[in-house]
């Protein structure tokens, strides 16, 4: 809370002149001042198409109001989850060994991962804002469960540059790294459930080793195995996070609290100012920014879905090539249920002497083939349409440089976001759909009560691999249906005026999103409901 | 004489890293030198490496870290005037610093500066000097305009310029020093000005508002020169109450000539004395009188210093040959002016001067310098000792190396274990100290020490306060640190960013800055009615700048109060509305229109009313108020016990010094407030606060328009007003 001290500091800057001559003091400071004006050039444009309008600012209600402004909320949202994966930790080394009976494996594969996809595609950065991992570090970090502390534990460095201007990349590289390990020792098969305690610790450690080295959420923004999937595919969610109620306001507050923190909230965590935001991507819903805004500016906005993918002005080139390689990493683990795989997989082992599936040559190799073969179509799209060259930047980084390329692979990949999502939950839907009710077992196990003859044990959501395949096929089918309409709007805004042809690549880009609602929709036909 | 030639720097390369850039600007409004723009695509910030100077000041305002300057500065070399070394030191009182001589010095220097859109200097300067401003004046070749600009915040330019330390001030937290290169020469900038025109003499207003107002100061420091420029300038009658025969305090007896000259000492006390200012020297003021000082004067400044001299415990400073520093300065100024009065002087120390005798001087600061420098031209050897590190000194570096210069023997990282005799002081025992940091305490080393012979021991560590005012001045002196999260302007400006320039001694530039807020902000707030405290009498021992600055800051709330005696009626002149702060910590909203509804109803009664949150609430803002209403909500389980919100309890815990004040408080609760009242009331009275009024409400109490308790507030805050 601001105390005043012994430390009150003047900072009066009365606009109102006829105030200002009523006082004999005036602070000496303000009048040296003379920061020049903000860039507002082309502002409200700019931001227009990606700002929710004030009826959709949910903070506006008292109630709501009052619990974000309390310092325990985030603090509540992590707890259950903390104490949760804490037990999976305990339970998955010391309960019983069958996977389908530990509360550990059972919990974490059948459910959470559904879970915390759903709250992805409807919500955004749910899971961030109540996640164990990050939740422990920081806790560690801030040396407090909720309190406003003013120094932090830990060596608080900032990403370097040379790792931080990949964005999200370093996130997909900690993702394929992670899926490999849990492939290579089946953990999420599930398997042994000591392997799913083994991973939950580690990803704990290094979170926890992460938010000891750098400062804020580093570890949340550029290293959690699962913060490129929910930046990308969480953008289709339907809660925009928190944005600048009035431009006007954060472009000229002079001391940018959302951002360095104030005694009533930390600076952003995640390295996002509510001033600038057009996506939800980097929005953690932490909370911060809105308790620490002096002028109680900022504003919990909810959005239309798939806003965040459609409109904002800035597409991201490490967003574009992360949702390419997360493709070729769901696609991967389509093709590999795929008898001829094995087969494949087997061979190189034997000549490469590698003790057993996934091999890393074909598993790096299919995931950037299927990456590299998008930005081939992409090519092709330039190649076909493109009639107006973009201005290249003076110094370019990954993040500003501009080709020819780029104008289209950007926005095609964004387009697609919808059908990679689908993806990747119709992925998950054979265990929870089979193995659900193994969760109240388990449950029941720990305290004596489930066994694996029980019926609930055996008993499924859906059973029949016919029904799996058509709800995996549905859910394909919307993903596609949403890619379609991305990929429509956006073409439409983006790539129309770049080419002469017009309408054809708006149509064209609407047909990439569905040829892959279909490769994956007959990927799924073939792999029979595997798991 | 350094060279003038630009060292244009070819490999200045600005990185934004694109990722984290929020465009947020915050750089590009603060880049000295436009290098900054926005990528409107990205909405990002593009930088220009060919116009950037390499000051890094986007850097230390970044939120986001997501700029990076790489390369030498682009900046001339600084040019500092060689320093006046006399030829027969003994007995020599010539300035030893000179300023600049001639424009062109002044131009190319005054080129050096930035002019920072957001100058960290300023708040480096304890006086809040717009150095840019005054800089470009300079640049314009317009002294008028120059010393103008000055004016507005320093009525001693000449002095100051002299005698700051600008090192931890203003070219500390110059742009260029915070990165780690060599400030603008601030200090010899303002001397200049001093130095061609002098300052002008306070232009009396006799029919300004404040003709009325009769002010006692007491003291004729520097603070009671900022004091009484201000009260004098706006018509006030102004009398000086200075124990001493000569006015100036320690600028007079406690400067040597050779850094502060007489006449320069002098010049306020001239001016002011010419424009009205009744000064009655050798009339010392105690306790008791300043009782008396009230009764005859609409206000009071208490301007007395701090001059109790800091003594080291250890064993031998009882012996003979132990003597303060104020003792000795002023025995050798005295002594220095007539060459007879020297001998004298030294025999009245027990020493002659017809052999080499050392005087061990106890501390290494600016008084311990002038200390062994007067020594020095009294023909005597000096040692200084002082138990910091050399890096984290408190002297000037440029009269510590002056009086390195003048032979004087500095030793740091040593301290005083025992002096010795038999009978005087012969031998001192030093053991060594180690220090790691600029805020750590030094540690002594066991087992090594040295020893010297010495005729005389100066103890110059410092001064603090005189304990006897303790009865009528309470909750002194004040501590200069600022132990809340720094103010956020502050941090945005970048100031609080860099601690390890070596130019500052590696001194926490931005951290000192703020503690001399506190005392600034403390000299607007009356300690009990109409009694101001200003300067060391403060805060303890600070410098010539700070006193002034909080003078001028107490003359200013003086005049914005406008005290009178209980005798006169309806204020100094004429009546002038009471002026309510009403503050509240409200999370609902219920305290906060509790709050506007006495708010509303003071106003209706003829009252200047300021209502807010009680995290908007600055020191101008209760240095304004003549009563204060704050409110807040409870909090804590009815059976057991209900508090303030913690937030309101901090804020009332962080008050400062309330002195007689009249407040009112009130608190909003669900079902019982039970102690709450009490125990704000309590803190409140430990800060010196009059609680007058108490009250309790829910939200019935608000909804029913019949409720009376916002006239209840009305009417008591009003009543209870003292003017």
């Amino acid at each position: 809370m601001k105390s005043l001290g012994g430390n009150m500091t003047i900072e009066m800057n009365r606009s109102n002149p006829s105030e200002e001559t009523k006082f004999h003091l005036v602070d000496p400071i303000a009048v040296a001042i003379r920061t020049r004006r903000p860039d507002e050039a082309g502002v409200a444009e700019r931001f227009a198409p990606t700002d929710p309008s004030s009826a959709l600012d949910v903070a506006r209600h008292p109630r709501v109001a009052r619990l974000l402004h309390n310092r325990k909320l985030q603090f509540m949202l992590i707890l259950p989850n903390q104490i949760i994966f804490w037990l999976v930790i305990g339970i998955g080394l010391l309960g019983t060994v069958i996977p389908g009976l530990n509360f550990a494996t059972a919990i974490t594969w059948y459910l959470w991962f559904c879970l915390v996809f759903v709250l992805m595609v409807v919500v955004g950065r749910a899971w961030c804002a109540m996640c164990p991992f990050g939740g422990f570090g920081e806790w560690v970090q801030r040396h407090a469960f909720w309190n406003r502390t003013s120094s932090n534990i830990g060596l608080g460095l900032k990403m370097p540059a040379s790792v931080a201007q990949y964005g999200f990349l370093s996130s997909v590289g900690a993702f394929l790294l992670l899926t490999w390990i849990e492939e290579y020792f089946n953990i999420a098969g599930p398997g042994n459930p000591a392997a799913t305690s083994f991973m939950v610790l580690g990803i704990v450690g290094s979170a926890l080793l992460f938010f000891l080295v750098f400062e804020r959420r580093t570890f949340c923004r550029y290293v959690c195995p699962l913060t490129a999937l929910i930046g990308s595919v969480g953008s289709m969610g339907s809660v925009a996070g928190f944005r600048t109620r009035d431009r006007d306001v954060c472009l000229s507050c002079q001391t940018k609290d959302c951002m360095r923190g104030d005694p009533d909230g930390y600076g952003c965590p995640w390295y996002t100012w509510p001033g600038s935001a057009d996506s939800n991507a980097t929005c953690g819903l932490c909370t911060e920014c809105y308790k620490a805004c002096p002028s109680d500016n900022i504003g919990l906005f909810v959005q239309k879905p798939l806003t965040s993918v459609v409109s904002p002005t800035r597409r991201r080139a490490d967003v574009a090539w992360s949702v390419a390689l997360l493709f070729g990493l769901v696609v991967y683990q389509q093709v590999n249920a795929l008898t001829f795989f094995s087969h494949v997989d087997a061979w190189l082992n034997t000549h490469t002497h590698f003790p057993q599936y996934p091999n890393p040559i074909d598993y790096v190799a299919g995931i950037v083939g299927v990456a590299l073969a998008l930005a081939g179509v992409v090519w092709v799209f330039e190649k076909v349409f493109a009639s107006v060259s973009p201005v290249p930047v003076s110094r370019p980084s990954f993040l500003t440089r501009t080709s020819s390329f780029r104008s289209y692979f950007l926005p095609l990949m964004y387009g697609i976001i919808p059908v990679v999502g689908a993806d990747y939950f119709a992925r998950q839907l054979p265990k929870f759909l089979l193995h659900l009710p193994r969760v109240l077992v388990s449950i029941g196990h720990l305290f004596g009560a489930g066994t694996i003859s029980s019926s609930l044990y055996n008993s499924s959501l859906i059973a029949s691999n016919r029904g799996i395949i058509a709800v995996q096929v549905a859910v394909i089918a919307m993903g596609t249906m949403a890619a379609m309409w991305t990929s429509w709007k956006i073409a439409g805004r983006e790539l129309v005026p770049l080419n002469g042809s017009r309408r054809g690549v708006q149509w064209s880009a609407t047909g990439l999103a569905l040829v892959l609602g279909i490769v994956t929709a007959v990927l799924y036909v073939l792999m029979n409901a595997a798991n | 004489m350094t060279t003038l030639e630009t060292r244009k720097s070819d490999h200045l390369h600005v990185t934004v890293l694109s990722d984290r850039c929020a465009g947020c600007q915050e750089c590009v409004i603060r880049c000295p030198v436009s290098a900054l723009s926005m990528d409107h695509a990205n909405w990002t910030v593009l930088a220009d490496d060919d116009a950037c100077v390499g000051c890094r000041q986007c850097e230390r305002t970044c939120p986001f870290a997501a700029i990076n300057v790489e390369g030498a500065m682009v900046l001339t070399d600084r040019l500092d005037p060689p320093l006046a070394h006399p030829v027969t030191l003994r007995g020599d009182l010539s300035e030893t610093r000179a300023g600049y001589s001639s424009w062109s010095e002044v131009l190319h220097e005054a080129g050096r500066c930035l002019e920072c859109p957001d100058p960290t200097c300023v708040r480096g300067c304890p006086a809040h000097n717009d150095i840019p401003g005054f800089i470009a004046a300079l640049a314009r070749h317009d002294l008028g305009d120059a010393h103008e600009i000055l004016s507005r915040t320093s009525v001693l330019p000449d002095v100051c310029s002299r005698v700051c330390n600008q090192s931890a001030q203003c070219e500390g937290a110059c742009t260029w020093s915070l990165a780690g290169s060599a400030p603008v020469a601030i200090g010899r900038l303002e001397r200049f000005v001093a130095d061609q025109m002098l300052t002008p003499a306070p232009v009396v207003n006799p029919s300004g508002a404040a003709r009325e107002l009769r002010v006692a100061i007491v003291g004729a420091g520097p603070a009671a020169v900022g004091a009484a420029w201000d009260l004098v300038e706006a018509g006030a009658s102004v009398r000086v109450f200075e124990k001493d025969e000569t006015v100036g305090g320690l600028c007079s007896w406690g400067m040597p000539e050779f850094t502060l000259p007489t006449a320069v000492a002098l010049r306020a006390w001239e001016q002011l004395e010419a424009a009205g200012v009744e000064i009655h020297s050798s009339h010392p003021v105690d306790a008791e009188e300043i009782e008396v000082l009230l009764r005859d004067h609409d206000a009071v400044i208490a301007a007395h210093g701090a001059g109790v001299p800091v003594r080291l415990p250890v064993p031998g400073m009882d012996l003979e040959g132990v003597v303060d520093a104020t003792l000795f300065l002023k025995g050798a100024k005295h002594a220095l002016e007539v060459a007879d009065n020297a001998t004298h002087f030294l025999t009245s120390l027990g020493l002659t001067a017809t052999r080499h005798q050392r005087v061990l001087v106890l501390g290494a600061g600016n008084t311990a310098m002038d200390v062994a420098r007067m020594a020095r031209r009294l023909g005597l050897e000096a040692t200084c000792v002082d138990w910091l590190d050399e890096r984290f000194a408190l002297a000037r570096p440029d009269e510590l190396a002056e009086a390195r210069h003048e032979g004087v023997d500095v030793l740091f990282q040593r301290t005083v274990l025992k002096v010795e005799g038999p009978g005087r002081v012969k031998e001192a025992t030093l053991a060594h100290t180690t220090q790691s940091g600029a805020g750590q305490t030094p540690k002594v080393i066991p087992g090594v020490s040295d020893t010297l012979s010495i005729d005389l021991v100066v103890m110059a560590m410092g001064y603090r306060s005189d304990a006897s005012f303790s009865s009528v001045l309470p909750g002194l002196p004040v501590r200069r640190v600022d132990r809340a999260m720094a103010p956020r302007q502050w941090v945005a400006s970048g100031v609080m960013a860099n601690h390890a320039s070596s130019y500052a001694h590696h001194s926490p530039v931005g951290s000192l800055a703020l503690g001399r807020e506190v005392g600034l902000n403390a000299a607007a707030m009356p300690v009990a009615p109409r009694l101001w405290v200003v300067g060391d009498a403060l805060t303890g021992p600070s410098t010539v700048v700070e006193a002034m600055a909080q003078g001028r800051r107490a003359a200013r709330a003086i005049l914005d109060a406008q005290p009178s005696t209980p005798s006169r009626t309806g204020g100094a002149n004429g009546p002038r509305p009471g002026r309510v702060l009403v503050c509240f910590e409200s999370e609902g909203g219920t305290t906060a229109a509790v709050a506007q509804r006495i708010g509303t109803k003071l106003r209706e009664s003829g009252a200047e009313v300021d209502v807010m949150s009680i995290e908007k609430v600055g020191a101008m803002d209760l240095a304004h108020a003549d009563a204060l209403v704050v409110g807040t909500w409870v909090e804590g389980l009815v059976l057991a016990k209900v508090h303030p919100a913690k937030a309101a309890r901090l804020w009332l815990e962080g008050l400062p010094w309330l002195g007689g004040r009249p407040v009112g408080v009130f608190c909003t609760y669900g079902v019982n407030p039970r102690g709450a009242l009490g125990e704000m009331r309590t803190i409140l009275e430990a800060k010196g606060a009059l609680v007058h009024l108490e009250r309790a409400m829910n939200r019935r109490d608000l909804k029913d328009p019949s409720a009376t308790f916002d006239s209840e507030f009305a009417q008591s805050m009003l009543q209870h007003i003292l003017r």
